[in-house]
């Protein structure tokens, strides 16, 4: 041991340490997804895009496995120019999906703050509009995308419930609609838009069951102080949401309209998944994997724009220190 | 209000030892019944507080409905789905389809291997992305940003995109080439082929018989364990949600909470499972009813892993019981309505969950403090 040690040495190789330590523990903490990730997950993706570029060679002798072999750009090229119908699936589904996520962002929305009021029930109604997050998922979608008998038995009440074609026994015709804001001068494109929102109001709600929890999330983080302040500065409701709740929940937007694309390119009901669904049987795997890698891409494509374009419009409050 | 109320003296009306009787002169019932209610803000409180009654009752139904005629129509005998008089209630009730899948379509085994595996996978997976979000949010370390992007694509890349690579590798699992080597049949790591010559002399009887050893590899479809692996690694279904979800709640309790135990001589593990786990119980039964119900209801993993004869929740609804089989011109609404009462069966038991639990999975979220940044 030696005397001539500065003071400050010793400390900061302590902080150095304790820095390093907890770096060392951060990691501890992640290793199982790291672990996950590089053994698992990434040899599957890394796999999933081989096969996308090669062809299957069923076994010729037996005890031989299926093999698969390179063919460069060959299953794309496939996709794209020669198979029928997968571009213009994709068009279609892209364009419902753009259709759809503000609709479901905004009934999310709506709903959240219609369910955050204080009101007789209100324990009861959000028990049942969390329903559809638990219970109409993957197995149920299954079988309610083969309810027939849903149509024969809602018949008499005309409701779309999930059952897929409900043409004729839309909720609300398109004629009335379009009589109701003819004259209203919105314009055609309005009008089809809020017909279509109208008769899918099954397939809204079920899908946005997770938003309306996290808006709820959101909505319940606003202090009240400043709902106070501005209602003592005479601000009217209207005002009040456009001003304060909006703004505040502004994140909350940029989060739940990531969710929404996310969720409503990976369920099984998408048309596109669906789609490749069918061309996993009929056109091969590979080429399947190359649809799905094709459709992955411009999602991510559109995500990035999404999200690039909503985050310069987020109001982040900064948080006192 | 009344003039002839200005000078609003009480006047003593009646006077006892212990009690004296007043009358003030106040606005008349009837007069305040109209100020009251004949206001245009009490109007408009009226009208808002029906619209927003119609619109809950509204929507309400329409989550509800389709779950009410799926029950009409279990009760249903194949009479009444030819008989155009019967809509919701049924003529002729019967239990017979409850009946015939409790019985021909082994619903009790099935119960009891889906709720094993959604035990045992929710279980998993609540305790690892309770350990990964922890590290996430409380420790900066260099790839930190990486390791919350992985979890973020995860979560976002669709898994139908990897399902024919999901098969294949779990049909012949293998880390690192271990199993591989060890069976001798060498590790092909993309082009770099390596053998190992001294094993793959001695014929192992594990090659083909005793274990399912198929390529080298071990087969590992029609088991549990590629959900327990998944699970573990934190890349199940939805994963990356539970992972974003937990982060952003730890990232709201206080770091002092830490640091105190961090001076007091507690070790990060120790500070994590005494102090943080206690704490994050009721966000932890939140992830835990999500990772428990949706694997209740998944049915593409299961799909891809088990054969359509598992006895699972998610092959109920596959097969009609050989009672049921008629042929008759209802027989695609009788099909139906049987496929129906699987589904049916299938979610009581989330259902029965749901009741007692409901409240955790709203608070829980409410507690999380989810936020985008």
């Amino acid at each position: 041991m030696t005397q001539d040690v500065k003071v400050k040495a010793p400390r900061k190789r302590k902080n150095a340490s304790l820095d390093k330590r907890k770096a060392r523990a951060g990691w501890i903490f992640v290793l199982p997804f790291v672990l996950g990730f590089l053994l698992v997950y990434l040899p599957i993706i890394i796999d999933s895009i081989i096969y996308s570029f090669s062809e299957v060679v069923p076994p010729t002798t037996s005890g031989m496995r299926t093999s698969f072999v390179f063919v460069g750009w060959e299953n794309y090229k496939y996709a794209l120019l020669v198979s029928p119908d997968y571009v213009q699936t994709l068009l279609s589904g892209l364009q419902s999906m753009i259709v759809d996520i503000p609709m479901i962002l905004i009934f999310s929305l709506f709903m959240a703050v219609l369910l955050n009021q204080k009101m007789a029930g209100r324990a009861v109604f959000r028990a049942i509009f969390f329903i559809p997050v638990i219970l109409s998922t993957g197995l149920m979608e299954t079988i309610n995308a083969q309810n027939t008998l849903s149509e024969y038995m809602g018949s008499s009440s005309g409701i779309d419930d999930g059952s897929g074609e409900s043409t004729a026994s839309e909720l609300v015709s398109a004629l009335d609609m379009q009589k109701l804001f003819g004259n209203m001068a919105v314009g055609q494109g309005l009008v089809d838009y809020v017909t279509n929102a109208i008769n899918n109001i099954f397939d809204i709600v079920n899908r946005s069951g997770v938003q309306m929890l996290i808006f709820l999330t959101g909505l319940q983080s606003i202090s009240p102080a400043i709902y106070e302040s501005v209602q003592i500065d005479g601000a009217s409701a209207w005002e009040t949401f456009w001003k304060i709740t909006f703004p505040m929940i502004s994140p909350m937007i940029l989060v739940n309209a990531v969710y929404t694309i996310i969720d409503s390119f990976t369920t099984d009901s998408n048309v596109v998944m669906k789609y490749i669904g069918e061309a996993y049987v009929s056109e091969g795997s590979t080429v399947s994997s190359a649809m799905a890698w094709i459709y992955f891409l411009i999602v991510l494509g559109i995500i990035a724009l999404v999200a690039g374009i909503i985050s310069s419009y987020v109001f982040y409050q900064k948080r006192d220190a | 209000m009344n003039a002839q109320n200005i000078d609003n003296k009480p006047k003593v009306q009646k006077e006892t030892k212990n009690r004296i009787k007043v009358e003030f002169d106040r606005t008349p019932l009837k007069e305040r019944l109209k100020a009251k209610f004949l206001s245009v803000f009490f109007l408009k409180k009226v009208v808002w507080y029906v619209f927003r009654l119609v619109l809950l009752v509204g929507i309400s139904y329409i989550v509800l409905f389709p779950f009410f005629s799926q029950v009409a129509g279990s009760f249903m005998a194949s009479d009444d789905f030819i008989d155009a008089t019967v809509r919701l209630i049924p003529k002729n009730f019967t239990l017979d389809i409850y009946k015939a899948i409790w019985t021909e379509n082994h619903y009790l085994e099935s119960f009891a291997n889906t709720l094993l595996l959604s035990l045992v996978t929710a279980l998993i997976q609540t305790f690892i992305c309770c350990l990964v979000a922890y590290g996430l949010a409380k420790f900066k370390f260099k790839g930190n940003g990486i390791v919350f992007l992985a979890v973020i694509f995860s979560l976002a890349i669709p898994h139908q995109t990897l399902q024919l690579a999901i098969v294949q590798n779990f049909y012949d699992f293998d880390i690192l080439g271990i199993f591989h080597f060890l069976n001798g049949s060498g590790i092909d790591l993309y082009g770099f082929k390596y053998t190992n010559e001294a094993l793959s002399s001695i014929d192992l009887i594990a090659k083909s018989d005793l274990f399912p050893f198929k390529t080298g590899g071990m087969n590992l479809l029609n088991s549990y364990w590629p959900f327990i692996i998944m699970s573990l690694g934190g890349i199940a279904f939805k994963n990356g949600l539970y992972i974003f979800m937990l982060r952003q709640f730890f990232r709201g309790v206080p770091d002092e909470l830490e640091e105190s135990a961090y001076i007091d001589g507690s070790g990060v593990m120790r500070t994590f499972f005494t102090i943080i786990l206690p704490l994050s119980i009721p966000m932890m039964i939140t992830v835990f009813l999500f990772a428990f119900s949706w694997q209740w209801m998944d049915d593409f993993y299961t799909g891809l892993f088990f054969d359509t004869q598992a006895n699972l929740m998610s092959n109920l609804w596959r097969t009609i019981p050989e009672s049921l089989k008629i042929d008759y011109p209802g027989q695609n609404f009788y099909y139906a309505a049987i496929r129906n009462t699987a589904g049916i069966m299938i979610i009581i038991p989330l259902v029965i969950m749901y009741l007692f639990c409901q409240r955790y999975l709203v608070q829980g979220i409410e507690r999380s403090g989810l936020t985008a940044d």
